[in-house]
């Protein structure tokens, strides 16, 4: 039977006191593999707590550098990672903060015609996507690709003062999904983080989030947002959730 | 008709939710609609009849990240 190892029981012992986890919880997250689009500031918390948590595998997929704006909420990287391929950078921090687990880095960005190459290879891979981009169109190809392999998609945003959390499985026949909450491919606030503004704990707040309904997800427990939107406030602190059903017309999860 | 709209009592003369986006003039492009915490699909706002009461939520979709 499989087995963590010493080292492992004991970097782990947190997770295993937890009934929710346990060994065999543990071993499912280090037999898992976990593909994080987006490594920004919600990717940099998503990315930490995954490995930190033993995730076996991690795919890390963007097309940008480390800029010295990124520094004020993208936790993952250091001043001396400036200029360096944003995957290659995060992959070297994942791996010193545990080298249990094996990190790939994709230095490309997401698009429905790069769903042809390599990483279309990863999404026929993956137990889990983690949805951490900052804009709509690649928003919309993930959600298609996580339809079409049925992969449990968890999606984090944030800007300026507020962030939205929500996640589908598409491997239930009546989850919605992505397109059938936000069926467009551009939103009317066309800006980011680096020109709207953002505070770094509110996509702090979400990326934690984001990775506490992975595990979740990976170790077999309830997810909580699966079909559910979540909008938090980082001004008043308040949270709303929303009910969300598959559109029976949906373009990409009901076409036939 | 009575509404709770973004937490805001408002008396609208509004039947359903394409209704009540006219009479707030606000544009649809890119936001989402919840009435009494279940969003609303798009292709619904035509024919959601809205109800005395309703909780109306009105959001942008945001992409940030």
């Amino acid at each position: 039977m499989e087995k963590l190892s010493d080292q492992e029981y004991m970097r782990y012992s947190s997770h295993l006191l937890l009934e929710d986890v346990g060994e065999q919880g543990q071993l499912a997250l280090r037999n898992a593999k976990v593909l994080i689009v987006g490594v920004g500031g919600l990717g940099a918390p998503v990315a930490l707590y995954l490995a930190s948590a033993g995730v076996g595998r991690l795919y890390l997929a963007d097309d940008d550098h480390v800029e010295l704006s990124n520094l004020q909420r993208q936790i993952i990287f250091s001043q001396r990672q400036l200029k360096q391929e944003k995957v290659s950078a995060a992959k070297a921090s994942l791996t010193q903060l545990n080298p249990h687990i094996e990190v790939t880095a994709f230095a490309q960005r997401l698009t429905p015609k790069s769903a042809n190459n390599e990483m279309l290879e990863v999404f026929e891979q993956v137990d889990l996507v983690i949805d951490c981009t900052d804009n709509m169109q690649t928003r919309q190809t993930i959600n298609k690709l996580c339809v079409m392999h049925k992969i449990p998609l968890i999606v984090g945003a944030g800007i300026r003062m507020e962030g939205q959390l929500i996640s589908f499985n598409a491997q239930e026949s009546d989850s919605a999904c992505y397109h059938c909450l936000y069926p467009f491919n551009e939103t009317t606030d066309v800006n980011n983080c680096g020109t709207s503004g953002v505070l770094g704990p509110l996509v702090g707040v979400i990326g934690s989030l984001q990775a506490l309904e992975a595990i979740k997800c990976l170790t077999g427990m309830p997810v909580s947002s699966f079909n559910r939107l979540m909008r938090f406030d980082g001004k008043t602190l308040q949270w709303q959730n929303f009910s969300v059903i598959k559109d029976p017309e949906c373009s990409v999860c009901s076409a036939n | 008709m009575k509404l709770i709209i973004n937490d805001e009592i408002k008396t609208l003369a509004v039947t359903t939710v394409s209704s009540l986006l006219t009479v707030l003039e606000q544009p649809d492009k890119g936001i989402a609609i919840a009435v009494n915490q279940a969003i609303i699909s798009r292709k619904n706002w035509d024919d959601f009849q809205l109800s005395e009461n309703d909780q109306v939520t009105l959001f942008q979709a945001i992409a940030g990240g």
